[in-house]
């Protein structure tokens, strides 16, 4: 079992040139991370290429680490996530078409969603869960599928403003919730 | 915005806002530079990036194919094959002799963060190289800022051999490598390069060599090379 001290020694043994320790973390981490890409991109080629950059980045990015305040997976799948979303945009104003990948996702709630409920992040889901439907699943389609105000106001109807204020009342009730 | 927030829930609006990737490019950098100079809004946005990460925990895990890792170690570590010998052939080495002692590792450190980024100082440098013999002997850390030509040296590990000296050159393309100078014995040192040098820092190699007191008497690399590391743009 790889704890979470364990991911942050490799992490600062890599900021020192270690290439073993690098091994060791991609061993460690790179299903995760690769499950993520899969799930963001929804495309094996897509997802392979964005993998390898997120570990390239890690690689030389693990001198900042120490600095970031995350928790090392946090800071891992933060990376990767903000990388996939990345392609995925670029993916869609190079086409043009924004809805053909995120919609295989639709169908609410998804397998995650369901999964999230039997894991570790039982607090989030059950505060998403006290959110009008709707709104959570904005959330959620921000987080995954990296949806801008511009698509959620699209998806939803409403105008840029609107959907901006509710999304940001939700996200307060949402961190009250969490705190509480 | 439309309702009013009050300043608490307005941070914490736009944290999470900032780690869904909501917000404007502008708005975005305006964001970061407010974290990097306020640590309750960098502990407001970790603590999002916490809780949005468990969105992700039911994501199952998949092994990615071997042919990643093959991918990412040819990306990282070229070193390892055609690199290491030309670049010692460039410093007029022999490398069939000298491999196996010189062994120094190439290693970019990029210090700029995607999620953070550090508080800025007078000091803005553009580049940096970590110049590290691979057995972790020899740390020197090279940060380039480009508007004053400055160059800062930092020496983490290490030391010139009594009788000897340590001394910095700029490797670029093919060219034959340039003296910085000889390594100061303080651990931190700045060079202000000229014009000429100067320009060739983006694409450049920084390498050190072991040599006589004083430096190379013949203007390039007579001592073997103990540690190299190529510049790389934050």
């Amino acid at each position: 079992m790889t704890t979470p001290a364990d991911i942050e020694t490799m992490i600062a043994r890599m900021a020192l040139g270690d290439r073993a320790a690098f091994s060791t973390l991609y061993s460690a981490t790179s299903a995760k991370l690769f499950g993520i890409s899969l799930r963001v991109l929804n495309n094996r080629a897509e997802a392979e290429d964005a993998l390898q950059e997120v570990f390239v980045k890690v690689w030389r990015k693990s001198a900042s680490y120490q600095v970031n305040g995350l928790s090392p997976m946090t800071w891992l799948i933060t990376i990767t996530r903000n990388h996939c979303i990345d392609r995925l945009r670029a993916r869609k104003t190079a086409t043009g078409q924004m809805d053909e990948a995120v919609d295989i996702a639709d169908a609410a709630p998804g397998p995650e969603a369901l999964a999230i409920a039997a894991s570790e992040g039982v607090r989030i889901a059950d505060c998403m869960g006290q959110l009008e439907p709707d709104r959570a699943d904005a959330v959620r389609r921000a987080y995954l599928e990296g949806e801008t105000y511009d698509e959620l106001a699209t998806r939803y109807g409403v105008p840029l403003n609107t959907i901006r204020t509710w999304l940001r009342r939700s996200l307060i009730k949402l961190r009250e919730c969490l705190s509480s | 915005m439309t309702d009013a927030l009050d300043d608490n829930e307005e941070a914490t609006a736009l944290a999470a806002e900032y780690a869904l990737g909501l917000l404007t490019e502008d708005e975005a950098l305006a964001f970061e530079a407010a974290m990097a100079v306020d640590p309750d809004l960098r502990e407001i946005y970790a603590r999002w990036a916490e809780d949005f990460v468990s969105v992700a925990d039911g994501i199952h895990p998949v092994p990615p194919p071997q042919s990643v890792l093959e991918r990412i170690n040819a990306d990282l570590f070229p070193a390892n094959t055609a690199n290491k010998p030309s670049l010692l052939a460039r410093l007029g080495l022999l490398p069939a002799a000298l491999t196996g002692l010189v062994a120094a590792a190439t290693v970019l450190v990029v210090v700029n963060l995607d999620v953070l980024r550090p508080a800025p100082t007078a000091f803005a440098p553009e580049y940096v190289a970590q110049v590290t013999a691979e057995d972790q002997s020899l740390v020197v850390l090279a940060a380039y800022d480009a508007d004053t030509k400055v160059l800062r040296l930092d020496r983490s590990a290490g030391a010139a051999q009594t009788g000897r000296s340590l001394e910095l050159w700029l490797v670029v393309g093919d060219a034959a490598p340039v003296s910085l100078g000889v390594l100061a014995d303080a651990s931190a040192t700045e060079i202000t390069l000229s014009d000429d040098l100067a320009a060739g820092i983006p694409d450049g190699i920084l390498a050190i060599s072991d040599e006589p007191l004083g430096g190379s008497p013949t203007g390039s690399a007579t001592g073997p090379v103990v540690a190299v590391g190529a510049v790389t743009r934050l």
